[in-house]
């Protein structure tokens, strides 16, 4: 047993070692630790204790511990999904079960990729771009920090797709066929037929009991100076856990996320920054027109970013160019004949309100630099996974599987009152979903609820919320009779307070 | 130190301290779950326009019972008729016997001028002060201002304390330095002329006394631009500018940008009483921006969507948005703040705002006729320049209650329902005899900057428990 264990541990050293190695932070800590042991302090009699002791003393060794915790949490289980999905890991075949979905998947990602296609055929433009012509290129350079006041024609651009679309797919998911089931009896419900596992309210309170217990860490009461102290040890699984409580000081928000994101600022990213940036500079991009479209359809009017509207352009516009991404995000494979579609740069193509996802981190970051990585990392960890259809458990599907069960298990007036209406309860509460609540709470509200996200390191935590809000308004739902006044009630959330809801509704009996 | 014994116990307390909220504190959070909370105050549900503001609405009631109130308005505002309708009050003209009038400055003037002989009763109230203009003229809000330095300073007082400028211009004061230099042209053409000498490459923005909405303004960075300009006026086609009075005052040139665009506060203070004094702040301030990137650049200067933030401006600005209308909320201003540059520089500066409001306010105070009739809400208008020091840029008496946006028309009917339920006492009828100590609750998004009366009272019980000192070096140390 024991050599098994070994052995495996043997086996996660070296897939981690190997990991470290094609990661743009192994050269420098490379460098680092070979001026190390030229250091006095390395004695070569006693090579392994001083060199560790020097390691230690410079600090490099929380460094590594870091890039080990993220490399663990991220690129590593790509390959191997853990816990819930272990059914998943066998190959796709056309046997299984959820193979209708990863197919769905694949179609979805195809089909936007398609209409990408066919608008760059419709306005004549290339799909990799053209470069800028030099007018063009010294006018943009120009208005780089106000991009607001670069003029072009988007009267023909309009997004690739909305919330909606995406939607409608996930409503005519269908199942492989299940004969046995009585069909008159189970309601027709939209995703109960999907055999994704999904937490109940039970296990979603052993996830999520972090955020109930009231002792402080480090034995400080003081949130700011636990909060200093935590950011002093650099530790990111000390920031992480810091996260669950739920109330981060807001100068701090910043560093601790930053810190469990792996998104900390090198030389060689801010020379990446640059080379992205002059990427756009030097060409002319479908995705461009789509960016800015975006943008003026959705955070120039609104009243908590559009202060930050020239701010997400750079950030947005470099996020189109960025190649990295792409090999970051693990789309679903599935055997589908047909024709393959490109894509932009990055692999995203740009659909309405995407760039919510990075507008709350305006009140983060004062730098587009700052603010990019950060949005990126927590767009490849957790925005991607809103906006394709995919079978992680914590999928756009599944959590829209988890709002469906919640709803049904602990609110069975509301859901008895949409069956009545012939409403789908999802209708009601997708977009909040699709886009991770950002643009519908108020920005302090929301980075409260993205510290839940990250804290916990999950997104199961926008569903839950979802039915928070449906049964905080209940009365008022349950007196109305139209899709339009059940949305009317539920427009406004600034009313809405995160924290003690959710603990509420996690304490609840 | 005796520095801030006078500021009573006022605590900028508008930020949204989420991080404060923990399960066990939240209140709020037990009683409105799982219903749609109609009154109560911090949660304007989804449709706020339509609710009813808790206890207001039930004084109104009250008093309806007792006497019924006559309202009448110079402004055919929906914010402002609804809420008093909410409160079941009705409509009269100036001339019937009304218990509320919301006035235009002229109709006040002349209920107040001696020739008018009209004498209020004490179940009457009115939304000026006679000479409100001691504070919203900006010629006049500079000369009282200089006046209660003087005095301050003559007295001793440590509040008067000057250090050396950093621009070696001579000497500044140390906590009173929140207008920006300002001179009254014609009157004091030579003083101007003396201190731009000094500062040859600033630029000036000059302002008529009495106009309000940007007219009129204009910005100089040449003398002899100015020189023009005085010609100009004293020639026959402009005899009106001739007779009026310009303030002229140090441009904030580097004012803080936020996304690369310039923009101002716009705060209320509701002032119950001058003498003692009784201010509230409003928590809900906003910023207004410009909708055109700041440029310093001469050829920019006479554009003017540039440098003002009014709304009145930025409207014909071709790309103004009417779902924000350039308003950004000051909880997002602080939340941002806060964020990008620390919760110490980020208090440091609400609380200079706010001792900004206490002290222009006390400096009109003595000149104030108190009527106990009377109360009024100001628009404060505050520039941050970039090392987040808020300058005082001018009052007004009369702000806009114009919705521009569908927020801000929730905003503003808030704005006047709070104003109702701080002035008017528990049972909703005016009353001059009542104390103006409003509850807690009727307090609303309000927030105590100063009470006069209720400060002495806590000095007074202070002195007598014998530890006046502690909350003395408390409040100190938030100006250090």
């Amino acid at each position: 047993m024991e050599e098994l264990q070994d052995a495996s541990i043997h086996h996660m050293t070296a897939k981690v070692i190997a990991a470290i190695k094609n990661t743009k932070c192994y050269e420098p800590i490379y460098k680092e630790l070979q001026r190390l042991v030229c250091s006095p302090n390395v004695d070569t009699h006693d090579m392994r204790n001083t060199l560790e002791d020097a390691i230690k003393g410079a600090g490099l060794e929380t460094e590594i511990r870091n890039i080990v915790y993220n490399l663990v949490r991220s690129r590593l289980t790509k390959t191997d999904d853990k816990g819930l999905t272990h059914k998943q890991t066998s190959k796709p075949t056309v046997s299984d079960p959820l193979g209708y979905l990863k197919r769905a998947g694949v179609l979805w990602d195809r089909r936007v990729r398609k209409s990408l296609n066919a608008m760059c055929t419709e306005l004549k433009v290339p799909l990799h771009g053209q470069p800028r012509i030099s007018a063009d290129r010294e006018d943009f350079m120009a208005k780089w920090n106000e991009l607001s006041n670069y003029n072009m024609d988007l009267a023909n651009y309009r997004p690739v797709y909305a919330p909606k679309d995406l939607l409608e797919v996930l409503l005519s998911l269908k199942g492989p066929a299940k004969t046995t089931e009585n069909t008159d009896q189970i309601p027709q419900w939209e995703f109960s037929h999907i055999a994704l596992p999904v937490k109940n309210l039970f296990e979603l309170r052993g996830h999520y009991a972090d955020l109930l217990r009231s002792d402080s860490y480090l034995g400080v009461p003081d949130l700011t100076v636990q909060c200093q102290r935590i950011l002093e040890g650099r530790h990111a699984p000390m920031c992480q856990q810091f996260l669950k409580k739920g109330c981060t000081p807001a100068p701090y928000r910043g560093a601790l996320w930053a810190s469990v994101l792996d998104s900390k600022l090198h030389d060689y990213d801010i020379d990446y920054w640059h080379k992205l940036r002059n990427a756009v500079w030097t060409t002319d991009h479908i995705v461009d027109k789509l960016v800015f479209k975006d943008i003026q359809l959705t955070a120039s009017n609104d009243d908590q970013y559009f202060v930050f509207e020239d701010v997400l352009y750079q950030v947005l516009l470099c996020f189109s160019r960025d190649t990295d991404i792409g090999s970051c995000v693990d789309y679903e494979t599935f055997p589908v004949k047909g024709k393959t579609y490109e894509g932009p740069p990055s692999g995203v193509v740009p659909f309405h309100g995407i760039c919510m996802f990075a507008a709350p981190f305006c009140y983060l970051y004062d730098s587009p630099v700052n603010l990019y990585y950060t949005f990126r990392a927590f767009y490849i960890r957790y925005c991607h996974r809103l906006t394709t259809i995919n079978t992680h458990p914590q999928g756009i599907v599944s959590l829209c599987l988890l709002f469906e069960k919640l709803l049904q298990t602990y609110e069975p007036q509301l859901w008895s009152h949409f069956r009545e209406l012939q409403i789908q309860p999802l209708r009601v509460v997708f977009k909040w979903l699709m886009r991770a609540f950002s643009g519908h709470l108020p920005p302090d509200q929301l980075l409260v609820l993205w510290d839940l996200i990250l804290g916990f390191d999950s997104l199961e935590i926008l569903p839950l919320f979802a039915i928070i809000i449906l049964s905080f308004r209940k009365e008022s739902i349950m007196q109305v009779a139209s899709l339009d006044n059940i949305e009317a009630i539920l427009a406004d959330l600034s009313s809405i307070k995160v924290l003690p809801l959710v603990q509420l509704a996690l304490s609840r009996d | 130190m005796s520095v801030v014994w006078d500021l009573g116990n006022w605590t900028p307390a508008w930020r949204l301290d989420s991080h404060q909220t923990t399960f066990r504190s939240s209140g709020t959070a037990h009683t409105m779950y799982g219903r749609q909370a109609g009154g109560a105050n911090q949660a304007g549900v989804s449709n706020s326009t339509t609710t009813s503001g808790g206890n207001s609405g039930a004084g109104g009631g009250q008093g309806h019972d007792k006497m019924k109130i006559g309202f009448c308005t110079d402004l055919d505002k929906s914010v402002l008729v609804n809420n008093f309708e909410k409160r079941g009050w009705h409509q009269v003209n100036g001339d019937d016997d009304w218990h509320f009038y919301w006035a235009g400055v002229q109709t006040c003037r002349n209920i107040f001028s001696v020739d008018s002989g009209y004498r209020m009763h004490d179940n009457q109230m009115i939304n000026h002060f006679p000479n409100h203009y001691e504070l919203s003229r900006k010629d006049l809000l500079v000369k009282n201002i200089k006046r209660y330095r003087k005095d301050l300073e003559r007295d001793g007082n440590p509040l008067a304390e000057k250090t050396e400028s950093n621009n070696s211009s001579g000497t500044r004061y140390l906590y009173l330095d929140f207008v920006p230099t300002t001179f009254v042209l014609p009157a004091d053409y030579n003083m101007f002329v003396e201190e731009y000498r000094k500062f040859p490459l600033s630029t000036w923005i000059m302002k008529p006394c009495g106009k309000s909405q940007g007219a009129g303004i204009f910005l100089i960075n040449k003398l002899s631009k100015l020189k023009k300009w005085s010609r100009e006026a004293k020639g026959p086609f402009h005899p009106q500018i001739a007779k009026e009075s310009y303030v002229i005052s140090r441009y904030i040139d580097n004012p803080l940008l936020i996304g690369g665009k310039k923009f101002d506060l716009r705060l209320y203070v509701l002032v119950a009483s001058f003498r003692p004094l009784k201010a509230y702040l409003f928590k809900q301030g906003f910023c207004r921006f410009c909708t055109v990137k700041y440029d310093t650049s001469v050829t920019e200067l006479d554009n003017m969507y540039v440098h003002l933030t009014n709304v009145s401006v930025q409207k014909h600005g071709g790309e103004y948005n009417t779902l924000h209308g350039g308003k950004w909320s000051v909880q997002n201003l602080a939340l941002y703040l806060e964020g990008t540059r620390g919760k110490e520089v980020t208090d440091r500066l609400f609380g200079a705002i706010s001792w900004l409001i206490v002290h222009s306010l006390r400096a009109v105070a003595p000149v104030m006729a108190s009527d106990r009739h009377c109360f009024e809400c100001y628009g404060y208008d505050i520039i941050i320049d970039n090392a987040l020091k808020p300058w005082l840029v001018e009052v007004n008496a009369s702000p806009s209650l114009t919705s521009t946006t569908v927020n801000d028309r929730i905003l503003k009917y808030k704005l006047i329902d709070n104003i109702l339920s701080v002035v008017l006492p528990p049972d909703g009828v005016p009353d001059v005899r009542w104390n103006k100590v409003p509850s807690a609750d009727a307090l609303g998004n309000f927030e105590l900057l100063i009470d006069e009366e209720l400060a002495a009272q806590d000095e007074q019980h202070q002195n007598s428990s014998n530890n006046a000192h502690t909350k003395t070096s408390k409040m100190g140390s938030r100006w250090k």
